[in-house]
């Protein structure tokens, strides 16, 4: 991990786009691919409500500037600076 | 990176499947995706199949650009021949059905599969599996009896959470004609009979999962549009309320629109209105790739079926349907929605208008006791008691089940005797056109087999729209000055906005939309447009297309499709409005007429005919018969089929 700082995920907000998934496979490889991502969805079969969660051993913030965050347009995932040791918060919070 | 799509082909009866990859070039003149699909079926369709027989092709085509994080790029286009959309001798079309996803369209892509190309019929139950290591045909014995949800939801814990499913309801398997598919449980694909062809094929379902990645050919460029064009949506002033409501936007428009002309308005405000549908409301959700989502969940609130829960898009059908029958809960007309989308798969429109005909004509003693095998009250009971036989094919239900002709047949009505919208082409509309005045939409259902938007809509398609929008939009697809003219000269039958020739390019460019997956709410709402698009597709598969050249594709397509209904017998005479659209509506606020789009004056038939005579002549196609000239298919390259036009 090559920068500091906090992915701040809403799970409510999350609309199940994967917009998210496919914005960090590109940066990071090129392709769309969610398989390839730092990104899985989660996903309630019950409501098809879906949350995504990060996987913190491949992810590296994108040097600070997340393409997760850039992609989500329900504001789902938000990035915050941030010098101690916790990068992925989940938050209580409604659609945006 | 060179361009190549992957077609998979399952032969059900030889119970095999192999994969046919063709290159950019090859595929250039009809575009990839449906466009190409279309070409396929041209190929592999002789006429006079029934949708029925085993004979009878199913090719499922996510778009070109599906599994891209391009705004709204999640859309599925399947083509087949639809056993509800046909003439009353028994001539079948063959047409096409387009539905966006969040996992099936991308899951299909990932997993290195462009289209899938469905043969023959399985002597048994099967699920269909697309995956990384290819297609595969799978028992489903225990699938087969089980509705939509339950098994959409067993084949994601089989397959994992990525998973995207297309499903068949009880209703499919039944063969009852106007059954539908439902992609991931959230966006019904197939008006007119997809998933009742599947269960024909005795397919429940087919299942998309794969770990490849889509790559396009300019990676960065076709970045940078991506996100100059979700930058754009972004800023749309709609957007905030358009992502609070979904499907469940848009009363105010809806509610002139789309009025059966039986209650005043206030008190169908009041009954299905925007407040009341906030009251079942509970959440939106997006296909992949989609900053301005439009599926629902919803969860009825008291009453008999009170905690119900539902997904997909329950309030314009119930709306107009709860008015037409008359009734005032609204979640009672929730509720069978819900029953359609999560069991049976039997389409609600064409199902809640048979509903209405038959009881209406019971009441007036067209219909006796003895046909109907029960007294057919006008009351919720009988809707449901119908509904459920329909989707049973049990005593009338059967009948029901086969659509318009077979209640013409089994007790003499006519089906242009129907009140609301009418029937054209075997079917029954969404919309009809006395209240929605007649935009493109309408002029679409009587020249292509549809009658459902499925990938029409540009800005036109709803009234009041300035001459100056549709102006600016047109600009956009690189049309010349002659053109132009005779879209915008006035003519005593379609006022200053030349519908009939208008819709030939708006149908064209929905054969582009279609071929590369994009939504259309984009282009309706005027977000983007097809000078976009054609950034997009060369950005993608590494060409260097214009709007105009990518319309000029969309053209082609349209000519395939047209060219194999017209080897089954179809022509101009076909293509004739209900009779309805020409009666006034008795509506409480007045009269209501089919006009122009500007509402300047009240067409007539001799006026529909005449927008017609535009339509194939701007398409170079002969007016009298509908047909595509020779000269024309040459023109376009396609002059192989010239001899397939009588």
């Amino acid at each position: 991990m090559s920068a500091t700082g906090r992915l701040v995920i809403w799970p409510e907000r999350c609309r199940g786009c994967r917009s998210c998934q496919l914005a960090c496979s590109f940066t990071r490889t090129g392709e769309y691919n969610p398989s390839r991502s730092c990104i899985e969805l989660d996903r309630d079969l019950r409501t098809e409500k879906t949350a995504p969660m990060i996987r913190t051993l491949t992810c590296n913030l994108c040097n600070g500037e997340p393409a997760c965050v850039d992609a989500c347009t329900y504001a789902a995932i938000s990035y915050e600076s941030s010098a101690d040791q916790v990068m992925v918060e989940y938050r209580r919070g409604g659609a945006k | 990176m060179n361009w190549t799509e992957r077609t998979w082909y399952v032969d059900l009866s030889e119970g095999r499947s192999w994969c046919e990859e063709a290159s950019r070039d090859e595929v250039g003149p009809v575009i990839g995706g449906s466009g190409r699909g279309w070409q396929i079926l041209a190929d592999r369709l002789p006429p006079g199949v029934d949708p029925f027989a085993p004979e009878n092709v199913v090719i499922l085509n996510p778009g070109v650009l599906v599994g891209t994080r391009t705004v709204g790029a999640s859309k599925l286009t399947a083509i087949t021949k639809f056993p509800t959309i046909a003439s009353e001798d028994g001539r079948h079309y063959t047409g096409s059905c387009t539905s966006g996803g969040r996992y099936f369209p991308m899951g299909m892509r990932h997993a290195g599969c462009d289209r899938l190309v469905i043969l023959g019929k399985a002597a048994r139950p099967v699920v269909i599996a697309v995956r990384d290591r290819g297609v595969e045909i799978e028992d489903a014995a225990d699938l087969w009896g089980r509705g939509i949800d339950e098994v959409s939801v067993e084949l994601v814990r089989r397959e994992g959470l990525d998973a995207g499913v297309l499903a068949i309801g009880t209703g499919g398997e039944k063969l009852v004609r106007s059954a539908l598919t439902f992609i991931d449980r959230t966006n019904s694909l197939g008006r007119g009979g997809l998933g009742a062809v599947l269960g024909s094929k005795n397919v429940k379902a087919i299942v998309a999962r794969g770990s490849g990645g889509v790559r396009v050919a300019e990676p960065d460029t076709y970045d940078r549009i991506s996100n100059e064009l979700l930058a754009h949506v972004l800023e749309w002033p709609r957007r905030e309320h358009w992502i609070k409501l979904g499907l469940a936007a848009g009363w105010s428009t809806f509610k002139h629109t789309q009025n059966p002309g039986m209650w005043e308005k206030e008190h169908w405000d009041k009954l299905y209105g925007e407040d009341k549908r906030l009251e079942s409301l509970r959440a939106v959700i997006a296909c992949a790739s989609c900053p301005l989502n439009c599926r629902l969940r919803w969860q009825i609130p008291g009453g008999e079926f009170d905690g119900e829960q539902g997904l997909g898009s329950p309030y314009s059908k119930s709306a107009t349907s709860g008015q037409l029958l008359g009734i005032e809960d609204d979640r009672k007309m929730i509720h069978l929605v819900t029953e359609a989308n999560a069991h049976t798969g039997i389409d609600y429109y064409t199902t809640m208008r048979l509903i209405d005909f038959v009881t209406r004509m019971y009441g007036q003693g067209r219909i006796t006791k003895q046909q109907a095998g029960f007294e057919l009250e006008r009351s919720y009971a009988t809707y449901e008691r119908l509904y459920k036989m329909t989707a049973e094919r049990d005593g009338i239900g059967d009948i029901l089940a086969d659509g318009w002709y077979a209640v013409k047949e089994a007790f003499g009505l006519d089906p242009q005797e129907y009140w609301y919208a009418g029937v054209c082409k075997g079917i029954d509309f969404i919309y009809d056109a006395r209240p929605s005045k007649f935009h493109p939409l309408m002029m679409t259902f009587l020249t292509r087999p549809r009658p459902h938007h499925g990938g029409s809509h540009t800005r036109t398609n709803s009234r009041n729209k300035t001459l100056e929008e549709i102006r600016e939009q047109v600009e956009h697809w690189g049309l010349d000055a002659d053109t132009m003219d005779r879209i915008f000269t006035d003519t005593p039958y379609s006022g200053r906005f030349n519908v009939g020739r208008y819709t030939a390019y708006m149908e064209d460019l929905m054969r582009v939309k279609n071929a590369l997956g994009l939504c259309t709410i984009y282009t309706y709402q005027a977000l983007f447009f097809a000078d976009d698009m054609a950034r997009l597709h060369s950005a993608a598969v590494g060409d260097d297309i214009t709007a105009r050249e990518l319309i000029a594709c969309g053209e082609r397509v349209t000519n395939l499709a047209k060219i194999i209904n017209v080897r089954d017998g179809f022509s101009r005479a076909d293509d004739q409005p209900p009779d309805v659209w020409f009666r006034p509506m008795d509506a409480p606020e007045g009269r209501i007429e089919i006009q122009d789009y500007f509402q300047t004056k009240t067409l007539t038939k001799d006026d529909l005919a005449r927008m017609l005579d535009d339509y194939y002549d701007e398409r170079g196609w002969e007016t009298a018969t509908g047909h595509p000239t020779e000269a024309r298919l040459r023109v376009m390259g396609l002059g192989s089929y010239a001899s397939h036009t009588p």
